[in-house]
């Protein structure tokens, strides 16, 4: 792969490689509160059957995950878990917050032990708003995640312009910018 | 009596007696295993330390707090009509069962009563409630124990409860439905229709389930004999709900305590198994997921007319006092203790989670148990983790 | 339903007030206050010193073998209200005043807890103040096994010790966390710095009678 390693990839292989990236999506699910259930009727239940969409939701361990939906409530002493299993997913990598307690602490905005919002701890590209977002919300974060992931410069990743690449405008289910 | 007391008792004498073969037997260098805090099985995190002594379990310690979001403070914060919308989150899977005991305290202390087609349609929601998580349970334990198709089909079934509730409620996992002196809306047209066939589909998916997994000879030698709880110290740890019925207890607040709910109205049976064991729980949830289908139909049949909603006044302010009331839920008994000032909200509230008893007794009841049974042992006391840590 | 007659026989009255009288008989002046609501329940509140006593006593004479929960409450009245001042605002007056609720008290933390007798279906709300300025109580371990995790989350929470216990450790929260979140006096920082947007002032609707006087 030294063509991705220097960043001169040539288009069409870019547009292979991102096709076949944003259909084998291997998602890690961090069920931790009630969005857990949704995501698990999302990813797990014969009605939404997450992988139509070219998911595949039962890694064993995130290493081996392209995809981590933290869904439910975060709180201080769990924080430092989500922490280290982002570091551990190989890059490239993505994030999916789902719930509102993920996204901002939600009903707990004024707890003393919940922390509000996990973009505090770790990058998001999406966020699933909702208390909690029904499953077909769900899937449309995983759809435009990837649409984004199939718009994206591969190289750009690679020669670690990542902070620039990465941080960009998240995406918003139901609003916000969509690429 | 004898009959359960006596196998109860020799079980009860094999834990012991496997209790103490374990460091005369074989002597083992002693390991620590750490459980948690995430486990693909389970919706929260709850992290358990044991130590082992070859593949017997000396020593274990659950961990909890992960999921801590402080209920307590943050009820004294809010309005009464603020706090029902935050306690639905205590138990996720059966949500709207967490509104009625606050409901009903906060009643009350205001020495109001709903009208009864509310009170009807609340046992009623109750029940369905208790429908979504049970069948979630019984699911989930298969996956527990190896077996993947069962959580398929309870994913399946129980959104035809979740499309009830969400069609009467507004909402498919969080109702905020109820209300002081009442319910919010009256139920829509073809809602009791609807009902009546998906509690056909309910108990099918029971029997489904008994079939597949009750009488398969490896889920009965995996739970059999295994995690036994002696009545006695159940109820010493507090244990509630299925766990303390499957222990022979006969205890069950819908039936045992007057409130102001449908369940005296209709014809139903508590169940309770001798065993103790593992078994024995999940067994008795199975049993009362379909009677909770019973209850409900018998209920659609004789829901009185009239208001939903009593005469409450716009703003509401709880006289002075204290108020404990508690109710079966899925779970076990959840109980709130409201105390009140006269102010707009609750000066305290004291929430008694069933998760919070029953997973207290895991110290207990995984000494001398072998490792693959932790799991199994873990799962057949079911534990929400909202409702342990809240 | 069939097993309801076992409910409607229930002498609630005699049946509570023997409660009463069984926690006199064995305590004494030890028992400080009693409150019976026909039909419904009953408070007791007992010296600090016979906190455990109470317990044994209900657990053997009364036959409360069940154990529900146990935990404490700050009479404190909170001296941030609600949270949801202005905080550019100066501080508004408070009631500082401490009033117990029922079965009355002297002190400022009150421990609590709560058993039932499962056979005759009822249950028993006990209290018992904490001495102010060693707050420590007697711990019900003996008494009931499952009170073990209930004086951790008391402990954690409140600050309250348990003598006897043997493992007072956190539960919850971090191991860095400072302070007792159950107390009035632990602010929610979150609400101090930021006023409150939900407050509003219920309009009437139309046709609406004025109901919001009471």
């Amino acid at each position: 792969m030294g063509l991705v390693d220097k960043g001169r990839l040539p288009k069409p292989l870019t547009t292979l490689f991102n096709m076949g990236r944003s259909y084998s999506l291997w998602v890690y699910q961090w069920g931790l509160a009630c969005c857990a259930i949704e995501m698990g009727a999302a990813f797990g239940s014969p009605r939404y059957d997450v992988m139509r969409l070219g998911v595949i939701p039962l890694p064993a361990s995130p290493r081996q995950a392209d995809l981590v939906v933290i869904s439910g409530t975060v709180t201080d002493k769990m924080a430092p878990s989500i922490k280290r299993l982002y570091e551990q997913m190989p890059e490239p990598k993505y994030v999916i917050s789902m719930g509102s307690c993920a996204n901002c602490g939600g009903p707990y905005w004024d707890s003393y032990s919940v922390t509000k919002g996990i973009d505090q701890i770790i990058p998001v590209d999406v966020y699933v708003p909702g208390c909690p977002p029904r499953p077909e919300a769900l899937l449309e974060g995983v759809v435009l995640l990837q649409q984004r992931i199939k718009n994206e410069d591969m190289g750009a990743r690679w020669r670690g312009e990542g902070t620039k690449a990465i941080v960009r405008e998240p995406i918003v289910v139901g609003g916000g910018p969509v690429e | 009596m004898t009959d359960l007391a006596d196998r109860q008792k020799l079980s009860y004498i094999a834990a012991q007696a496997a209790d103490a073969r374990l460091n005369v037997e074989l002597e083992t260098e002693g390991m620590t295993l750490n459980i948690g805090p995430q486990h693909p099985a389970t919706h929260g995190t709850l992290r358990i330390i044991v130590r082992l002594d070859g593949e017997q379990v000396v020593w274990a310690e659950p961990s909890a707090g992960y999921m801590h979001r402080g209920y307590e403070k943050l009820t004294e914060v809010r309005t009464f009509p603020q706090v029902t919308a935050l306690v639905n989150r205590i138990d996720w899977l059966g949500s709207f069962a967490n509104e009625v005991p606050f409901i009903l305290a906060a009643e009350q202390l205001m020495d109001i009563e709903a009208p009864p087609r509310a009170q009807w349609i609340r046992t009623i929601l109750f029940e369905l409630s208790r429908i979504a998580n049970v069948s979630l349970f019984l699911g989930d334990l298969g996956v527990q124990l190896g077996a993947v198709t069962p959580v398929f089909m309870a994913f399946r079934d129980r959104e035809y409860v979740l499309n009830l509730i969400e069609s009467a409620t507004g909402g498919r996992f969080h109702p905020n439905f109820d209300r002081i002196g009442g319910l919010k809306d009256d139920l829509p047209a073809g809602w009791i229709a609807e009902t009546k066939q998906v509690m056909k589909k309910l108990r099918n998916f029971c029997d489904e389930i008994e079939n597949l997994l009750f009488g398969n000879e490896i889920f009965q030698s995996r739970l059999r004999g295994i995690g036994v709880i002696p009545a006695d110290v159940a109820k010493q740890y507090g244990l509630s709900g299925a766990n303390l019925r499957a222990s022979g207890v006969d205890w069950d607040l819908r039936r045992d305590q007057k409130l102001p709910l449908a369940y005296d109205k209709v014809d139903w049976k508590v169940w309770t198994h001798p065993d103790g064991d593992s078994f024995a729980r999940c067994w008795i949830r199975l049993q009362e997921t379909r009677e909770a289908t019973h209850i409900v139909d018998q209920l659609l049949d004789g829901i009185p007319s009239g208001p939903i909603m009593a005469k409450v006044p716009r703003i509401i302010k709880v006289p002075e006092g204290e108020a404990w009331v508690s109710t079966e839920n899925p779970l076990g008994e959840m109980g709130y203790y409201v105390v009140s000032k006269g102010d707009l909200g609750p000066f305290r509230v004291k929430i008694r989670s069933a998760s919070f008893n029953n997973i207290s007794i895991v110290p207990w009841v995984l000494r001398g148990v072998y490792v693959p049974d932790v799991i199994s042992i873990l799962a057949s006391l079911y534990f929400i983790l909202g409702d342990i840590d809240r | 339903m069939s097993d309801d007659s076992a409910v409607a026989e229930l002498p609630g009255d005699a049946l509570r007030e023997g409660v009463v009288q069984a926690l006199r008989d064995a305590l004494g002046d030890a028992l400080l206050d009693s409150v019976v609501v026909p039909q419904r329940d009953v408070w007791v509140r007992v010296r600090t010193d016979a906190w455990r006593q109470a317990g044994i006593v209900l657990r053997d004479t009364v036959g409360c073998d069940y154990f529900c929960f146990l935990s404490a409450i700050d009479w404190l009245p909170s001296p941030f209200g609600r949270g949801e001042d202005d905080p550019t605002a100066p501080a508004p007056e408070r009631d500082t005043e401490i009033r117990q609720g029922v079965t009355g008290g002297d002190t400022r933390m009150q421990v609590f807890a709560r058993v039932t007798n499962i056979a005759k279906h009822f249950g028993v709300t006990i209290k018992a103040d904490v001495p102010d300025d060693e707050p420590v109580v007697d711990s019900w371990l003996p008494v009931y096994a499952g009170a073990n995790w209930h004086e951790r989350e008391t402990h954690e929470m409140f600050g309250i010790g348990f003598a006897g216990h043997p493992d007072l450790r956190n539960m919850y929260r971090p191991t860095d966390f400072e302070g007792h979140p159950l107390r009035k006096d632990f602010p929610l920082l979150a609400r101090l710095v930021k006023p409150w947007p939900g407050i509003v002032d219920v309009e009437p609707l139309p046709g609406d009678d004025s109901e919001d006087e009471s």
